[in-house]
C-alpha cells in the first residue's frame, strides 16, 4: 500500500461504508511499525461528537495526545486553524484584536473557503512539528475524512483560493499544503467502499473526482468483504437449490455480486478488505500490508 | 399507504443517512406516480451516473428535462409525464439573482467570489434546494414534486437560511465591512477588520470580498423575506416528509433524529417510513436442509457450508420484521415500507418501474428477489 512511505493519508468514503473504522486501524497499524503515527478527523461544529474518538475509546481535541505507543490522536478544528494563522501572519500589534474580534470569527467561520482554509492550516502545523531530534514529530498522519463533498471541498481548496488570490500568506500557506497533498510520494487519499453495484460506481466516481483535484489517489479500501466458501460446482449445485425461496440465497447472491464488484477496479490499486468491523482485528489485517 | 400519498399530496420530501437508497427510491417513486397518471417532478440531487443518464440530467440542464415518450412508453406511462431536475446551487442562486435583476445583481454575478459561492459557501445546496422547489410548486405546473434531499443530517437546514453564511450575514459583523460606518466603535473596530484583512489577503481581494458581502447581503436578505411564507408551506398538509432508512444502527439513528426534527420540532407532516434493504419479507423462509434425503453429494456440500449464512441470515429476517413493527408504533397513522435488498441495480428505466411497483404495491408484487 505504500502506506508508510508517505506522510499523509485521507481516508474518504461515503457513510456507512466503515470508513472510520479503518482509519483507526491503519493508524494503529502504522505505530505498530514504529511510525510516529498522528489519527484525527475534522471537527464539524454540528455534530459535535468524534466518531473517531469513540473508535479509539478515546476523547480528542485539537491537540494530540499520546494514546499508544507511537500512536497520537486529535481532531482537526478550523477555528484553531485560523488562530495559528492569524498568528503567523499578524504584526504583533494586531494579534491580540484580531483574535478577540467576534467580527473576525464570524468572518472566518462564515466567509466562502475559509473553514476548509482553518483545517488545511491546522494540518500544517501537525506536518511542521519537529521532535527534538529536528526529524517530524508526526511521520504519519491519517485523517478520517467527512462526507465525500466535503472531502472534495477540502482538496479542491487550495485550487479556487489560488485562482482569486494568488498572492499573500494565504497563497503562501496553500502552497506548503498542496506541496504536500499534491505530491503522489507524500501523500494519498483513499477511498472506503463496500463490494455492492452503487457504492462501486460511487467509489469509482469519487477517485475521478479526486484526480481531478491533484489529490493523488493511493487507492480503493474494498470494506466488509465477504468470503467465498463455495467451489465452483457447488456453485452450480446452489443454483438449482435456490428455484426455492430458502434462507441463505441473498448470502450467496452477495458473495457472487461482491466477486463482480471487485472486478470493476481496473486501473485503480484495489484492496479487500475481511468482514470484520472490529479495530483490533482490522489492524492485525493492516499491518503486513502497509509497505 | 404509499401510494394514496401520490394523489394527496402536492410535494413529498424524501430524507434520509447518505448511501440508503433515498435518491433510486425518489426517482422510483416519481416513475410510479407518472404510471397514475400524474405530472410529475422529480428534483434530485447527486444521483449516480447511470441515473442522471437514464432522467437525462447529467449535463445540469437549467430547466427540468421531460423524459422522452420512448421512455415513457418504455415505462408503461400513458398520460402522465415526468420532469427531471438536478439541484445545482450556483444555476439556482443566479437565476434568483438574474430575477431581482438592477446593477446590484449584476455586479454581483460579475464578482469572482460570488462565481465559486456554490463551491465555497456550505449550505447553499440545503438552501437552494428550497428555493427552487418552492419556485416550482407556485408556477403550478406539476401534480406533484418529489424532493430528494442531500445526505446530511444538516438536510433540514434548507428550512433555515445556510447558518454559516447567515451568521457572517449578521447585521452587526457586516456593518464592520461597509465603507460608511456609523459611530466612533464601529470605525475603529473596522479599521482593525479592515488592517487585518490587507495583510491577509491583499488590498485587491480584500476590496473585491467588500463588494461581495455588501452586494450578498443585500440580495440575500430580499430572498429571504419570502422564508416565513415558505415555513408556512412546509407545515402544510400538502407537503409530505418521507423518511428512508435502512436496518443498520447509523441510519436508524439518522431516521430517528429526522423523526424528532420533522414531527417534534418543526411540526411538519411526517408520512412514513421506507425501510430499505429488509430481510423481514423472509421471516418464514424455511432454512437448507443438508440432511434431507437423496441430495447430490455436491450440493449437500454446499449445504452444510450454507447452514451458518442461512441461520445468520433468518436472525437478521427475524431482527427486520421486528423493527418494522417498532417503526410502525412510532408512527402511529403513519406507514411503514419495508422494501428487499434489490437484486438488480435500478438506474434504467425498466428496473425503475419494476422497483417503482414493488415500492407502491407490495402486496401485488413477487417481492421476492431472485439470485
Amino acid at each position: 500500500m505504500r502506506f508508510l512511505s508517505r506522510r499523509v493519508h485521507l481516508i474518504t468514503g461515503k457513510g456507512g461504508v466503515g470508513r472510520t473504522t479503518l482509519t483507526a486501524a491503519l493508524a494503529k497499524a502504522a505505530a505498530a511499525h514504529g511510525r510516529r503515527t498522528l489519527v484525527c478527523d475534522v471537527s464539524d461544529p454540528d455534530v459535535g461528537r468524534s466518531a473517531l474518538g469513540a473508535a479509539l475509546g478515546a476523547a480528542l481535541d485539537a491537540h494530540p495526545r499520546p494514546l499508544a505507543p507511537n500512536l497520537w490522536g486529535a481532531r482537526l478544528i478550523s477555528e484553531e486553524g485560523h488562530r495559528g494563522f492569524l498568528r503567523s501572519v499578524l504584526p504583533k500589534a494586531l494579534v491580540n484584536g484580531a483574535l478577540r474580534s467576534k467580527a473576525i470569527h464570524r468572518f472566518l467561520a462564515g466567509a466562502p473557503s475559509f473553514y476548509e482554509m482553518g483545517i488545511m492550516y491546522h494540518l500544517l502545523t501537525w506536518l511542521r512539528a519537529e521532535a527534538p531530534d529536528g526529524a517530524p514529530m508526526y511521520e504519519v498522519i491519517v485523517v478520517d475524512m467527512p462526507a465525500t463533498g466535503h472531502a472534495l471541498a477540502f482538496t479542491s481548496l487550495p485550487e479556487i483560493l489560488l485562482r482569486l488570490m494568488p498572492k499573500g500568506p494565504i497563497a503562501r500557506a496553500l502552497r506548503e499544503g498542496q506541496g504536500y497533498l499534491n505530491d503522489p510520494q507524500r501523500a494519498a487519499a483513499w477511498v472506503v467502499t463496500l463490494p455492492e453495484k452503487l457504492p462501486v460506481s460511487e467509489a469509482l466516481e469519487l477517485v475521478e473526482g479526486l484526480a481531478q483535484t491533484q489529490m493523488p489517489v493511493g487507492g480503493v479500501l474494498i470494506n466488509r468483504m465477504p468470503v467465498d466458501p463455495f467451489t465452483p460446482s457447488e456453485h452450480e449445485a446452489l443454483d438449482e437449490h435456490f428455484e426455492a425461496a430458502v434462507h441463505g440465497r441473498l448470502s450467496v447472491s452477495r458473495i457472487r455480486q461482491a466477486a463482480h464488484a471487485v472486478t470493476r477496479f481496473c486501473g485503480v490499486e484495489a484492496h479487500s478488505v475481511p468482514e470484520v468491523d472490529d479495530v483490533a482485528l482490522l489492524d492485525a489485517f493492516f499491518q503486513p500490508h502497509l509497505e | 399507504m404509499l401510494s394514496a400519498r401520490l394523489s394527496e399530496r402536492r410535494v413529498l420530501v424524501s430524507c434520509g443517512a447518505g448511501g440508503v437508497g433515498k435518491t433510486t427510491l425518489s426517482a422510483a417513486l416519481a416513475l410510479g406516480a407518472a404510471r397514475r397518471g400524474l405530472r410529475v417532478l422529480v428534483i434530485t440531487i447527486d444521483p449516480s451516473r447511470r441515473l442522471a443518464e437514464t432522467l437525462g440530467v447529467s449535463r445540469n440542464p437549467r430547466q427540468p428535462v421531460p423524459l422522452p415518450e420512448d421512455k415513457l412508453r418504455e415505462a408503461g406511462v400513458t398520460t402522465g409525464t415526468l420532469h427531471a431536475w438536478m439541484l445545482d446551487p450556483q444555476l439556482i442562486a443566479d437565476s434568483a439573482v438574474e430575477r431581482l435583476g438592477g446593477e446590484d445583481a449584476a455586479r454581483l454575478l460579475r464578482n469572482r467570489l460570488y462565481q465559486n459561492i456554490s463551491a465555497m459557501v456550505a449550505g447553499m445546496q440545503e438552501y437552494t434546494a428550497v428555493e427552487a422547489l418552492y419556485r416550482f410548486v407556485q408556477a403550478d405546473l406539476y401534480d406533484l414534486i418529489i424532493l430528494d434531499t442531500p445526505p446530511s443530517r444538516d438536510a433540514l437546514r434548507f428550512l433555515e437560511a445556510p447558518r454559516r453564511l447567515g451568521a457572517l450575514l449578521n447585521q452587526r459583523v457586516f456593518d464592520l465591512f461597509l465603507p460608511e460606518r456609523p459611530g466612533f466603535i464601529q470605525r475603529v473596530a473596522g479599521r482593525l477588520i479592515e488592517g487585518v484583512f490587507d495583510v491577509v489577503l491583499g488590498k485587491a481581494t480584500r476590496a473585491e470580498l467588500q463588494e461581495f458581502l455588501v452586494l450578498f447581503a443585500g440580495i440575500f436578505q430580499r430572498l429571504n423575506q419570502n422564508q416565513e411564507e415558505m415555513r408556512r408551506f412546509f407545515a402544510a398538509q400538502e407537503v409530505g416528509f418521507l423518511l428512508v432508512t435502512a436496518p443498520n444502527e447509523a441510519a436508524l439513528e439518522e431516521a430517528y433524529y429526522f423523526e424528532r426534527k420533522t414531527r417534534d420540532e418543526l411540526g411538519l407532516n411526517l408520512e412514513g417510513y421506507i425501510l430499505n434493504r429488509s430481510l423481514a419479507h423472509t421471516a418464514d423462509w424455511p432454512l437448507p436442509d443438508p440432511e434431507a434425503p437423496g441430495l447430490d453429494p455436491t450440493l449437500r456440500a454446499a449445504l452444510l457450508k450454507l447452514a451458518p449464512l442461512a441461520k445468520a441470515e433468518r436472525v437478521r429476517a427475524l431482527a427486520d420484521l421486528e423493527l418494522t413493527r417498532a417503526l410502525a408504533a412510532r408512527l402511529p397513522g403513519g406507514f411503514v415500507q419495508a422494501l428487499p435488498t434489490l437484486e438488480f441495480g435500478a438506474n434504467d428505466i425498466p428496473a425503475l418501474a419494476r422497483l417503482s411497483e414493488i415500492l407502491l404495491c407490495p402486496e401485488a408484487t413477487e417481492a421476492t428477489p431472485t439470485v
